[in-house]
């Protein structure tokens, strides 16, 4: 609670903001917390909390199957898996860095949700705490891990031709340019 | 780069480098300074470093509790709580360490993407495709409201719906009519589309369905693999049928197609369908004029025999068997002679020649045989069809009382089905309400008084098996809360408002038997359940627990379950005697056997007379012959007969849509004998319509003489992404018997007639 609250407190960059809020929608588990951080982007774009929730169901969750199944796995592995060798590579990351995932078994440890969580938490020691001990890891996990798969993930998901959402496409676009500002300039604006 | 990739992967495969890595993070601060989410820090890492390293594997014991013979025991091996892969249990002679293929593929199905993940309510009304995730307990709130809404408006809870069949067989299943019960007096969609004339007939003959024990079949003489496939769909059979061929048996396989058993066999012979009653009588004259018949075992055990002898001599004309049956007579001699001479002989009856119009007077009709032969009640002999010996557990899940006060159904009672097991204990005033699950379709459309207006699904996919597709969507509309409990989104969940996703054996704990083979499995949880599933037991209990916090009272069941303890529940001292052992956790060793007992080899029979009954006055009075009678098959109301066995990549509705299936068998066909496809001027891989009065599909053919001229046969299956389902050409006419024990007749699902065409 006490590490909310200083969270709060903190006026974050940019980059960090970007990186929590694309987590938070990845994560959200109903149409209310995934409107706020859908919100928190500024899109252009006025949907509703329902419409939202059933385009972002539709693209990532079910209980169709998918355009775009959110999982490291279903890109690196073997098709259509989850808890296969990727995910444990992930697991293996994570424990490294120090984490610990109470979820651990239930949700894959790849699901990109958690992976944004990784992310924006090994950010955060960087950018807020200027602790830079795990600053080799977030590479390794950027070039080595995320960048392997979260393109494949945004283009299957944008090749959507049946029905394509604006904000989903708008969302993608957002998550593709942080990886991108990431990736070439670590996060400044090129 | 700002990184070593090298570095890094030592990093993580190295454990005395991590281990110094770790031990500096500790000290770095990092852990303190995690902002948190989802991962939190590590805080076991300040004071000792854990092993993180490569784990050993655990072991669980599983079962396979599908709809199948051979109920496999199963050795699970989970590392560091992910389930790595499966083998057949050593400890079980009949599994013998191996797993059929759709077994092997178990790791895919539990990790399968396309698992059903969190329960969705469908905004956009059936259909729609609009979904909206939900929590469980706004889930549970939304059913349990609408089922008061029903027991307030109509005074009953008959309004309430179920339909489960054969998705899942362990016992704690049952859990989901507890579940029912716990509610009051509901409707349940009753009766069973699989084997039910064939049990009817077994009851009529000898007063119980009672098989021998496969194993035993090593042993045998003679064995005729009667319209069964065990190549394909019991593949753990068939080490025992070798073994007697090895040893010099003859094995006769009687198909109407060339199956993959027939190409193992000593003899196939290729019969007409919906003869093979006629060819059991045929057989039983010749061998009764070549006084091969066991008369010391019939005068003992038999009560009829004359009947049915004067019944072969005036109406049994051996020309018309080879005419009728497309078998030469001489080869219908031969075989009946052959059958006579061996000893022990056995017939093993599979499910299909019990889907025609006469089904059961067939199965009554080679019962017959194996009986005249005296090979009933013998070691290695048998007229094999299945057993239910084995299942006398306490069915605690399944025995919830009604609600206090609960007002049902006072129309005639049914039976409820081949495994229904008492519940609800005492007599009552009332009863469920049971309508015909081979009719669920118009049964749903005209309830009345009251009209059903929630239906449950569990262990069951209606819209790839059940009859009359537009009908059932019709169905299914008009209800006000359809809830389907399933592993995958299929067709069913499509026409739902709510779909819940359930857990797989290895998330749960479980105890199975088979109504095949005589072993016992303990099924242990190994796995956390993945995402949001939960066991269909757990499911109940929530659904109690809101039930109850609206209307105190109201439900049942328990508020809470444990999945193990539900399990414990379940044996009694009846099956520790029958199994040899002291208690359930000798089980966590693996699979044990029931006693040897050899089906009514004391000469006790179940039926009214308490002999083998060639003649029943039970038959006569419910079937109108009391003699097990050739009686002709429906007639043609089409150009072909189709069939729609099951296929071996699949089980019924399930496995079909996992990969390792869907690379081998990706897409529906329909197999045509060479010269029908001629006629029709079809090649290997066209596309053709195959119609008739009640559908339409499209798929493509493959040419094949394994099936005869004037039969079409395309396999019962459900493919993902494809509405295929072969049982949209089927009507719903019954099957000749099945109503007397089962509550409802089946279905005669090989008399369904066509035409094709190319397209």
């Amino acid at each position: 609670m006490k590490k909310k609250i200083e969270e709060n407190a903190i006026q974050l960059s940019k980059r960090l903001q970007m990186s929590k809020t694309l987590r938070d929608i990845f994560t959200s588990q109903d149409s209310t917390s995934l409107k706020i951080a859908f919100d928190a982007l500024e899109s252009p774009i006025a949907i509703s909390e329902e419409l939202l929730e059933s385009d972002f169901n539709r693209y990532f969750i079910g209980p169709l199957s998918p355009i775009a199944d959110p999982f490291s796995s279903i890109y690196l592995d073997e098709l259509d898996q989850v808890m296969s060798k990727s995910t444990l590579k992930v697991r293996a990351l994570y424990e490294t860095m120090g984490f610990s995932f109470p979820q651990q078994n239930q949700i894959p440890d790849d699901h990109i949700g958690i992976e944004l969580d990784a992310y924006y938490q090994l950010l955060y020691i960087e950018e807020v705490k200027n602790i830079d001990y795990l600053r080799e890891l977030r590479h390794y996990f950027l070039h080595e891990h995320l960048n392997l798969w979260i393109p494949l993930f945004i283009e299957r998901a944008l090749a959507c031709k049946e029905g394509p959402s604006k904000a989903m496409v708008y969302i993608l676009t957002q998550l593709k340019s942080f990886l991108i500002r990431e990736t070439n300039t670590q996060g400044v604006p090129a | 780069m700002s990184y070593s990739k090298e570095k890094v992967d030592t990093l993580l495969h190295n454990g005395i480098s991590r281990r110094n890595f770790l031990k500096g993070l500790a000290a770095s601060g990092v852990l303190s300074s995690f902002p948190g989410g989802l991962l939190e820090a590590n805080e076991d890492l300040n004071t000792k470093i854990p092993y993180l390293g490569e784990k050993s594997y655990e072991t669980f014991r599983n079962a396979c509790p599908r709809n199948c013979y051979d109920t496999c025991s199963i050795k699970t091996f989970v590392k560091d709580g992910v389930m790595q892969f499966i083998e057949g249990a050593q400890e079980s002679t009949y599994t013998r360490g191996g797993c059929c293929v759709k077994g092997n593929s178990y790791v895919k199905r539990v990790y399968s993407a396309r698992r059903l993940k969190y329960p969705m309510l469908q905004v956009g009304g059936k259909g729609s495709g609009q979904w909206k995730r939900i929590s469980w307990d706004d889930a549970m709130e939304i059913i349990a409201k609408k089922l008061l809404e029903i027991k307030k408006d109509d005074g009953t809870m008959l309004g309430a719906a179920l339909t489960k069949y054969s998705g899942n067989f362990g016992i704690t299943h049952y859990g989901i009519e507890g579940m029912f019960n716990s509610i009051g007096y509901t409707t349940r969609l009753a009766g069973t589309p699989c084997w039910p004339a064939g049990i009817d007939a077994q009851n009529l003959d000898m007063g119980n369905m009672w098989c021998n024990d496969p194993e035993e079949m090593k042993d045998s003489k003679f064995i005729i693999l009667w319209g069964v496939n065990p190549a394909s769909n019991s593949v753990h059979s068939m080490k025992y049928i070798y073994e007697a061929k090895k040893k010099g048996a003859k094995v006769v396989v009687i198909d109407p197609v060339f199956t993959e058993m027939a190409s193992k066999s000593s003899q196939y012979i290729q019969i007409k369908t919906g003869t093979d009653g006629l060819l059991a009588l045929g057989m039983q004259k010749i061998i009764i004029d070549a006084k091969l018949h066991d008369q010391k075992w019939l005068d003992a055990n038999s009560k009829g025999f004359k009947e049915l002898k004067e019944y072969l001599d005036k109406d049994i004309k051996l020309d018309d068997v080879s005419k009728v049956t497309g078998i030469p007579l001489e080869m219908i001699k031969e075989l009946a002679l052959s059958f006579a001479k061996a000893k022990p002989a056995t017939i093993w009856m599979g499910y299909g020649m019990q889907r025609h119009t006469n089904g059961g007077s067939m199965i009554r009709a080679i019962d017959a045989l194996v009986a005249v032969t005296g090979n009933v009640g013998k070691y290695a002999g048998g007229a094999r069809y299945g057993h239910l010996s084995t299942w006398g557990f306490n069915y605690a899940a399944l025995s919830m009382p009604k609600p206090e006060g609960s007002v049902g159904y006072t129309g005639p009672e049914g039976a409820k089905g081949e495994f229904a097991h008492g519940g609800g204990g005492e007599k009552a005033a009332y009863t469920d309400r049971f309508l015909n699950i081979n009719k669920t379709a118009r049964e749903l459309l005209n309830s009345k008084g009251p009209k059903v207006r929630l239906l449950w699904v569990a262990c069951k996919n209606p819209f790839s098996q059940d009859f009359d597709r537009n009908q059932l969507i019709r169905a299914f509309k008009q209800l006000d809360m359809v809830v389907v409990a399933d592993q995958f989104f299929n067709e069913t969940a499509k026409w739902a408002d709510i779909v819940l996703p359930v857990a797989t054996q290895f998330e749960e704990n479980d105890v199975n038997v088979s109504y095949w083979h005589y072993w016992l499995s303990l099924n242990e949880q190994a796995i956390k359940p993945i995402f949001e599933v939960k066991s269909d037991v757990q499911i109940a209990a929530l659904l109690s627990k809101h039930m109850n916090k609206l209307e105190k009272g109201s439900c049942t069941f328990p508020q809470s379950v444990d999945t193990k303890e539900m399990t414990i529940k379940e044996f009694n001292p009846g099956i520790y005697a029958q199994f040899g052992i002291k208690s359930w956790e000798e089980l966590k060793h693996g699979p044990v056997k029931a006693k040897a007992v050899i089906p009514y080899a004391d000469g006790k029979f179940q039926t009214p007379s308490g002999k083998y009954e060639f003649y029943s006055e039970k038959a006569l009075e419910l079937f109108g012959s009391a003699l097990p009678k050739y009686l002709e098959v429906r007639k043609p109301y089409d150009k072909f007969r189709m069939t729609s066995p099951h296929s071996r990549w699949s089980l019924h509705s399930q496995f079909q849509n996992l990969e390792w299936m869907e690379d081998v068998h990706p897409e529906p066909s329909v197999y045509i004998n060479p010269d029908d496809a001629k006629m029709k001027m079809v090649n290997e891989g066209d596309t053709v319509a195959v119609f008739n009065k009640q559908g339409l599909l499209r798929l493509k053919a493959k040419i094949t003489d394994n099936v005869q001229p004037g039969t079409v046969l395309m396999y019962e299956q459900w493919y993902n992404n494809n509405i295929y389902n072969v049982n949209e050409l089927v009507d719903d006419t019954s099957s000749d018997m099945g109503a007397f024990k089962t509550g409802a007749p089946g279905v005669a699902l090989h008399d369904t007639f066509v035409n094709f065409r190319k397209i």
